[in-house]
């Protein structure tokens, strides 16, 4: 073989090594990942697209609050996104890896109130009293999500058909609140949050406050002397609950005698043993009742 | 003798701090990687947070982002129980099962957290917070890293007061407060 012959083979070579080589470079460059361009404005359980650009074959990953899933996608073609795989708000990162890995951010945000989660406090609360029954409403959409779009929270408490309260109130960061003074008349109000269409109903069981006065009566009979409240009311006329305690005092003197005793059907009654000349008084909470002057024992 | 009494204290110290770490909720962290959280509570309203709650929200939300990076790196539910409830629950463990069912990991590094009260219930019975997180998060499938990178993240969370602790409820990344 001639020299020149030599040197053609070997420039032949070289060049196709050239050639492989550009082919190789270039196939590299095609299945290396290009753009991925995300969506924007995305509603949780609905469905979205994000492009890609580049040629050949990549592995896409989708991680969002609970979802982590991959699959090939073809380089180039739009990566569908399913309703079902957007139903939690949130921060949700797409990955595209071909040789290297590129990645963008979207969020998803909720969709409308569909149920709300309403805290209300106290379950019973006394007649009268400022700013004891408090409400918090918070709306979420039927995927669970927290809905953070302001949106007003209309709160109405209702007793026996009449309107005590009516409150709208804007939500900030997904959260609406009220506080408001109980009403005059023991018995069930009704507590609505209500949000467009959807609304949620809590009961708070208005009670009696405290005794307002106490007047007591009483005479003296073979075993002792029987002594009773009249019907007991606070300060707006409900009858005191049952169980509500009211301690008699006896004094003939010499001695003290004390009694508790339970309100029932209104009427606090006790029997208390004293032979003398005997002072009788009554208190519930912080109310005195009247003095009950009893004579001495025949 | 002398020698013996020490030995005997020292493993008495040891099972004694064994015994709490085992009590003390959440805490299957080490403490050389538990996230970093500042609290502020100062603006709050219409309750104000007592100094003693905060150090309970400060301490459980601590542990549960100890626990959430545990169960996201380790593809374990079981650090999620205890300070998660509810959605935060079930989201952290749909998270991890979807994880382990993709052959994926992620790993969060270098937590730091905001963290401010901006609500607190009347009777606190629920307190929504603004955290915002910077931490690296790194994602692997298999032992192959396709993710690497330092975020900062702002969540809108809700807790509530268990028996003997504060519990996530609602943990929602937005993107901006």
């Amino acid at each position: 073989m001639s020299s020149s012959t030599n040197t053609a083979w070997t420039s032949r070579k070289a060049l196709l090594a050239c050639f492989v080589s550009t082919l190789c470079l270039a196939a590299l460059c095609s299945a290396q990942a290009g753009e991925l361009r995300g969506p924007s404005g995305v509603v949780a359980g609905t469905s979205t697209s994000i492009s890609t650009t580049g040629n050949g074959t990549a592995m896409f990953y989708l991680v969002g609050p609970t979802v982590s899933m991959k699959r090939d996608v073809n380089l180039g073609e739009d990566v569908t996104l399913t309703a079902q795989q957007l139903q939690n708000a949130g921060k949700y990162l797409a990955i595209i890896c071909a040789g290297t890995c590129t990645s963008i951010e979207f969020f998803v945000s909720p969709a409308k109130p569909s149920n709300l989660t309403f805290l209300v406090h106290p379950s019973r609360a006394p007649v009268g009293e400022n700013d004891v029954i408090s409400g918090v409403a918070l709306p979420f959409d039927e995927f669970h999500n927290l809905v953070l779009a302001p949106s007003t929270v209309d709160f109405q408490l209702t007793a026996k058909g009449a309107s005590l309260m009516s409150h709208p109130a804007s939500t900030q960061d997904g959260i609406a609140w009220f506080r408001t003074n109980s009403g005059k008349s023991a018995g069930a109000t009704q507590v609505l949050a209500s949000i467009n269409d959807v609304s949620a109903r809590r009961v708070v069981q208005q009670v009696a406050s405290d005794p307002c006065s106490l007047h007591i009566k009483g005479q003296r009979t073979a075993k002792g002397i029987v002594v009773e409240t009249d019907p007991v009311h606070d300060c707006s006329g409900n009858p005191v609950p049952d169980g509500t305690i009211v301690t008699f005092t006896a004094k003939d003197g010499k001695q003290t005698d004390t009694v508790d005793a339970p309100i029932k059907q209104g009427i606090a009654r006790a029997q208390m043993i004293a032979a003398g000349p005997t002072v009788i008084s009554a208190a519930s909470g912080v109310v005195m009742g009247n003095e009950l002057h009893v004579g001495a024992q025949q | 003798m002398k020698l013996f009494r020490f030995q005997r204290v020292g493993r008495a110290k040891v099972i004694v701090a064994v015994v709490l770490a085992l009590l003390i909720p959440g805490t299957s962290m080490a403490a050389d990687s538990m996230p970093a959280v500042v609290f502020n509570a100062s603006t709050v309203g219409p309750r104000a947070v007592e100094s003693l709650t905060q150090r309970s929200i400060l301490r459980d939300y601590r542990f549960a982002w100890a626990n959430l990076a545990h169960a996201l790196e380790s593809n374990s539910t079981a650090p999620l129980n205890g300070l998660f409830a509810g959605t935060a629950s079930a989201w952290l463990n749909d998270a991890v099962s979807t994880q382990r069912h993709s052959g994926l990991h992620s790993r969060y590094l270098n937590q730091n957290h905001k963290l401010e009260a901006v609500f607190y219930a009347p009777e606190g019975d629920v307190i929504e917070l603004h955290d915002t997180a910077e931490y690296t998060l790194q994602i692997f499938d298999g032992s192959q890293a396709i993710h690497d990178q330092h975020v900062v993240v702002h969540y809108i969370v809700l807790m509530t007061p268990g028996a003997d602790r504060w519990v996530i409820r609602q943990l929602q990344a937005v993107p901006r407060f």
